[in-house]
């Protein structure tokens, strides 16, 4: 599905290059995570494979099902089923929560969206994410808690059915119960979509046991430095990132 | 329940001038037009919310002038335009508090879209006698953010169909807004 080869990539405008000579192949139904310390890249990654305006690819590919997609628009690799959840989602005034993903939807299936049969379906992915429905005739993520932020990009997700989900610190600002939910939403959507990919980035191995990995990476310095399961994610975080040694490269 | 005003103009020069009395919102909507008002609040504990949104393609201003007459009076001012061509739009955003007039309430919000290289500007002034007030302004003057973009495009929206939406947002800012009665500021969105 995703293969990441030889990948360099820098800041735009600077000239410090942060991913260096990244690989990694992400093939359908697998569940992978990636750990590091800060200022490694992790997030950096995360944006690059999206295509964000701010970082420049100098050099690799990134193949999504076989297409090299480094030249494609952001929305047109969320077309080809690219999702980014993102780990600071941004507030947007003005633009109702509503309109925003009725219009996702649209440009995502190409098909006019019906919206009385969008608001009676939204009622159902809201409450199934503990959001409460009157959040969806607000602007976009304004005034939303860090938790309601994040099931938000959840139900986003849960909307446009994209098949490669990228989760950026998920857990990041949510509590106990709210991580829990989420979860268990993403763990249902694998389970109604199982050729789905996912690359979960994380500090914490606290979000594995909920979403279980098949490998689990140490990124340092802009690559990938050493692979296992998610043994190696408890041993990060029983001896830190200095205690795992050099490792097998993927 | 507020009192509810419209004003749409559209290629004109126009002064008004308000005295309230009641809890009133005005929606002033604004096409390529100069503008000059000036409101007083005239009675203690009444509230004003006064959305001006304005599309601008040659040289324009907007005057605004605030007067907060009597105690308690409350305003919130949210002022958005878009400067669609190279030309000069300049917003002049005045709220007054006097001596006599304690535990007023006094902001206002004002932003400019450049979609070309205008020279847009925003003086905002709060001219306040009393010490009992609570009083903001904010002034944005640039194009659309980024991040803003990049949000939407994340999920699968055109470049071109993200900027109506922001577009659209930033002009109509406001849930209460009835549609019937703006038609012709509606169809110039469209237009830009």
């Amino acid at each position: 599905m995703l293969e990441i080869n030889h990948l360099n990539a820098k800041v735009k405008d600077k000239e410090i290059e942060i991913l260096k000579d990244f690989s990694l192949k992400i093939n359908s139904s697998e569940i992978h995570a990636i750990m590091g310390p800060n200022g490694t890249g992790k997030s950096t990654l995360a944006k690059v494979l999206m295509g964000h305006y701010g970082y420049e690819v100098t050099g690799g590919d990134i193949l999504f099902d076989n297409d090299n997609i480094v030249s494609l628009e952001v929305n047109e690799r969320a077309k080809k089923g690219i999702f980014l959840c993102m780990q600071d989602p941004t507030v947007i005034e003005g633009v109702s929560n509503s309109e925003f993903l009725r219009t996702a939807k649209g440009e995502i299936t190409g098909e006019k969206v019906n919206l009385y049969s969008f608001i009676k379906d939204m009622d159902s992915a809201m409450k199934s994410v503990s959001l409460d429905s009157n959040m969806l005739h607000r602007s976009l993520n304004q005034g939303f808690s860090g938790g309601e932020k994040k099931k938000n990009e959840v139900l986003q997700l849960k909307v446009l059915k994209p098949k490669f989900i990228i989760l950026d610190e998920l857990d990041s600002g949510l509590d106990v119960d709210s991580l829990r939910i989420v979860c268990e939403n993403i763990n249902e959507y694998i389970k109604e979509n199982p050729e789905t990919s996912i690359l979960i980035i994380t500090h914490y191995p606290r979000i594995l046991e909920y979403i279980k990995p098949d490998y689990v990476h140490v990124m340092v310095d802009g690559k990938i430095q050493k692979t296992g399961n998610i043994d190696l994610a408890f041993t990060v975080e029983k001896d830190g990132y200095l205690g795992i040694g050099s490792g097998v490269n993927v | 329940m507020s009192k509810v005003i419209y004003i749409v103009e559209d290629n004109e020069n126009k002064n008004y001038k308000y005295n309230i009395k009641e809890d009133t919102i005005i929606y002033h909507f604004s096409i390529n037009s100069s503008s000059e008002v000036i409101i007083d609040l005239d009675k203690e504990g009444v509230r004003l919310d006064y959305y001006y949104n304005n599309i601008n393609y040659d040289d324009n201003k907007f005057s605004i002038k605030v007067n907060h007459l009597k105690k308690n009076t409350h305003s919130e001012l949210y002022n958005h335009g878009v400067n669609v061509f190279c030309n000069k739009l300049m917003y002049y955003v005045d709220g007054v508090v006097l001596k006599n007039s304690s535990k007023c309430i006094c902001n206002q919000d004002n932003q400019i879209i450049n979609m070309d290289n205008g020279k847009s500007a925003i003086c905002p002034n709060l001219l306040i006698d009393n010490y009992d007030v609570d009083s903001n302004h904010a002034a944005y003057i640039g194009k659309f953010k980024d991040e803003a973009m990049f949000y939407l495009m994340s999920r699968g929206i055109s470049r071109e169909v993200a900027y109506r939406l922001l577009l659209n947002g930033f002009l109509i800012n406001s849930d209460s807004i009835e549609k019937d009665k703006i038609k012709l500021f509606l169809d110039e969105i469209e237009k830009i």
